[in-house]
């Protein structure tokens, strides 16, 4: 049979993506996972894998081309199945829906859309036929209309009931289901008079806020947060950076405070390894981490992406700062893959560069722990008895009370704190 | 006696109605003071097609014969034999009659005959005969009215259908499907019609694009037209086999009352409201009176046997429990026009209306195969689509066959289908339904015959 793979959404809300490689020829023979095409959209380089093993027998669209999220792809040719067990194929592949990669950033689920191109309508009785119905999902019964209502309207077809023959999803429970949908917002402010409602303006959740509120929300349910604060007077460490930031800018790398605080967090970590680590609950393990992938929390128009610095105790300051600047580039241009969001141990969110002194972040579940970095400011403080101008760095930490107890926490926050301090530690080490 | 339903009138609408309440284990009877199958199959839809058959038929042995490689017909020597095309109907009546009586009796509905009168919400008497009943459903149908005073030559519908001369000047009042169909039919039989319709139309439902299509195929077969004028203004100005109307002098030798119907009300003694000449229905056909169902031409929502057995169903379902939803534009109306006409949905008046925006594209007879060789190629397929969802909105046929054609465009609408789902509809070759597929390029994208 011929399967027909559609650009599936992979997770921000965009409706359209640009390809720029293919890795497959027509002909060529691919394993399920394999990658078939890179596509750039406005956010991520995405390479996509093929969701089934079979011959490619046709490419839609050439490098360069934009392809809309849902339209056609490439068509795989999957040998020795055919009639019901065809059908049977293609609904499981509208079935493989979030495939999330593990320990993957915000933008770390990639939904398949559905295959319904070469889904005939007679398939909707074949799908009770089969003894591994449990295992398939049923295909809706609708009319086409409501079909392409459901589409254009972004309602998942699958939510609306149908009122039709058979229980067939007809225009107006398209058009019942969008209506009751839009007042469903206003009725948690039903004291409020109607006028105010006028003045609510109702956009539809984007794929990567939808994102950011499901982590968000799993790893408040899930973690134990309890939170540190402190200061650090970094006057050395400014006096360093400034010492060598011309040097290194005359290479094109601009030398951060923040490539410093990663280093220091990497180091403080390998000496305080339940920071670096992860609760298995379902096995009752404890998984400590022997390497240090530290994610860099970056706010974009879109929302906010975690892109990833691998094996960060690896590298020097000056390759973190150059790291940290084509990141935040990528981020930007949305050029970030899959492969930068992947596997971080230990997240840090700089927010002072933009305001705010301290924080309580949100861990980024699964880990441990997260750093908040505070605005940089001066002030007076006690230096030998005597006051002084000390230029001094707010921290905030928080961590997963399940994993780290409270002393851990302090003595993990004065180790970064000791490494800022004195930076010449931190290349002693 | 008690019934959980009585229904009053054995036409589609109370027949179907009386089928279904049997299949679904309803306790049912059903009065008929006349025919078992009402006008539809004892004076109308099928006695008409029947004589429309055989004056076709006629038509084309004495024209297309010869054309077709005929020989040895003596067009001089031909003549419509009325009686026997009569009895050829009346064979065919008789069977389907029969056939209903039948299927009334299989699935246990008692069939009681007399004239119902409602004495209340809940009982009906037939010749001093009182039934009981949870629920009523009048389906006693519609006629059109006699005028105040009668003359010789007029002739009613029901009794048009019967072994008697045709004279040769005859003069059809009326506008729809039924005055249409008549003035055709005796045309065809080379009688000279004249159509007198009572607005300044001849088919009010229908898209004003087959209208004007009818208006020239009448020009065509000169049939004359007469509008605004009504059955009495025709009366009054009757004399001497002729009618002086509007300043004209219309030679009559016949004339047929298929002037608009109204309903025909069983006695009651029970308070029901009525729209006009009908009774008042809501959208369930339940009247004001609540378990009071009326269905059919009765409730002037239509005057189509279809509609009227949908709505017995309808109320049938409705008593059982079962909500559906009844929507006449889901609906397809027929003519037997020669050509004939088919439509179902929205005309374009109704569409511009509402504000949709919409697409029309038309596909025509004249270059498809199958319609050559049956050398009948006039007409069209015209579907007017939305231009958001390419939903199909409403079709339109003119073709010899279009009543059976429309039957596609009824699935269409009934399943919400859009205009890929026709382009994409193989039609086999040669037929003249492939017409209906080119009209469906032609909405996607262009047709390829055209």
């Amino acid at each position: 049979m011929k399967y027909i793979f559609n650009f599936p959404d992979i997770g921000e809300g965009l409706e359209e993506g640009t390809i720029v490689e293919w890795l497959v020829k027509k002909g060529q023979k691919v394993e399920s996972g394999d990658l078939l095409v890179t596509m750039e959209t406005d956010k991520v380089v995405a390479e996509i894998p093929s969701p089934k093993t079979g011959t490619i027998s046709a490419l839609f669209g050439k490098a360069g081309e934009t392809i809309n999220v849902g339209d056609a792809l490439v068509e795989i040719e999957i040998e020795g199945v055919a009639g019901e067990d065809a059908v049977k194929e293609v609904e499981k592949g509208s079935d493989m829906e979030a495939v999330e990669e593990e320990g993957a950033g915000v933008v770390g689920t990639l939904e398949i859309a559905g295959s319904s191109a070469i889904l005939s309508g007679s398939a909707e009785g074949m799908s009770t036929s089969g003894s591994t119905e449990e295992t398939v999902k049923k295909k809706v019964r609708a009319t086409p209309v409501s079909r392409a209502m459901a589409k254009d309207m972004g309602i998942d077809i699958n939510d609306v009931k149908g009122t039709g023959p058979a229980g067939r999803v007809t225009k107006d429970d398209i058009l019942n289901f969008s209506k009751s949908r839009t007042k469903h917002p206003t009725s948690s402010t039903q004291t409020a008079p109607t006028e105010t409602q006028n003045h609510v303006d109702v956009e539809p959740l984007t794929q990567i806020r939808k994102t950011i509120a499901k982590n968000m929300i799993q790893s408040k349910h899930n973690a134990a947060h309890m939170s540190i604060f402190d200061d650090v007077e970094i006057g050395e460490l400014d006096r360093v950076r400034k010492q060598y930031k011309d040097r290194y800018a005359a290479e094109g790398v601009k030398l951060t405070y923040l490539a410093f605080i990663i280093k220091a967090v990497t180091y403080a970590l390998k000496k305080h390894k339940s920071l670096n680590s992860e609760m298995d609950t379902e096995n009752d393990n404890m998984l400590y981490k022997r390497y240090y992938n530290i994610g860099l929390a970056v706010d974009t128009d879109k929302g906010l992406v975690v892109p990833v610095i691998r094996n960060a105790d690896k590298l020097s300051i000056k390759e973190i700062a150059s790291q940290i600047q084509s990141l935040s580039e990528k981020a930007r241009d949305g050029k970030l893959t899959m492969e930068d969001f992947k596997d971080g141990t230990f997240t840090i969110t700089s927010y002072g560069s933009i305001g705010g002194k301290y924080a309580v972040p949100v861990i980024n579940y699964p880990q441990a722990g997260i750093l908040g970095v505070g605005r940089i400011s001066k002030q007076p403080v006690v230096k030998n008895d005597a006051l002084d101008i000390g230029l001094v760095l707010p921290l905030s930490l928080t961590v997963d009370h399940r994993i780290v107890d409270g002393g851990e926490v302090s003595r993990f926050l004065n180790t970064i704190m000791g490494y800022l301090a004195d930076p010449v530690t931190l290349v002693m080490e | 006696m008690k019934f959980d339903v009585i229904i009053i009138g054995s036409g589609p609408a109370g027949y179907v109605a009386a089928i279904r309440a049997g299949q679904v284990g309803l306790k049912t009877a059903i009065i008929e003071k006349g025919k078992i199958g009402g006008m539809c199959l004892n004076w109308g839809c099928i006695p008409s097609k029947a004589l429309i058959e055989s004056a076709k038929l006629f038509r084309r042995i004495s024209k297309d014969a010869s054309k077709f490689g005929i020989d040895g017909i003596d067009k001089k020597s031909i003549t419509f034999n009325y009686s026997k095309a009569v009895k050829r109907a009346d064979t065919i009546v008789t069977r389907l009659t029969s056939g209903v009586e039948f299927l009334l009796k299989k699935n246990g509905v008692e069939i009681i005959k007399g004239e119902a009168k409602i004495t209340s919400k809940n009982t009906v008497t037939v010749e001093n005969r009182s039934l009981e009943a949870d629920n009523i459903i009048i389906a006693t149908g519609a006629n059109s009215p006699k005028p105040e005073k009668s003359i010789d030559v007029l002739v009613d519908v029901n009794d048009l259908f019967t072994d008697r001369e045709i004279p040769e000047h005859i003069v059809v009042a009326g506008h729809d499907a039924v005055a249409v169909e008549l003035a055709q039919l005796f045309e065809t039989m080379g009688k000279k019609v004249t159509l007198v319709s009572p607005s300044d139309n001849l088919i009010p439902l229908a898209d004003p694009y087959l209208f004007e299509y009818l208006k020239k195929t009448f020009k065509k077969e000169k049939i004359e037209i007469i509008y605004n004028t009504s059955l009495s203004d025709l009366v009054k100005g009757y004399s001497n086999n002729k009618i002086e109307v509007n300043g004209e002098s219309i030679k009559c030798e016949m004339l047929i009352n298929a002037s608009p119907r109204k309903a025909i009300i069983p006695a009651m003694d029970i308070d029901i409201d009525f729209d006009n000449d009908f009774i008042k229905t809501d959208e369930d056909c339940q009247t004001s009176v609540s378990k009071v169902y009326a269905v059919g031409d009765v409730n002037g929502k239509s005057r189509f046997a279809h509609i009227g057995s949908a709505q017995g169903m309808h109320v049938v379902n409705k008593i059982k429990g079962v909500k559906q939803k009844l929507d006449l534009k889901k609906y397809p109306i027929n003519m037997y026009s020669i050509p004939e006409m088919a439509q179902i949905g929205y005309t374009e008046p109704e569409l511009k209306e509402r504000g949709d925006d919409y697409k029309v594209s038309e596909f025509p007879l004249s270059a498809n195969g199958k319609a050559m060789t049956e050398g009948t190629n006039e007409g069209f397929v015209r579907i007017l689509s939305d231009n958001k969802y390419g939903e199909v909105l409403g079709v339109q046929i003119v073709a010899p066959h279009a009543t059976d054609m429309i039957a596609e465009a009824s699935a269409y609408i009934q399943l919400e289908s859009t205009i890929y789902d026709i382009a994409q509809t193989v039609h086999a070759h040669p037929t003249i339904s492939e017409v209906f597929m080119e009209a469906g390029f032609e909405a996607v994208d262009k047709a390829i015959h055209k």
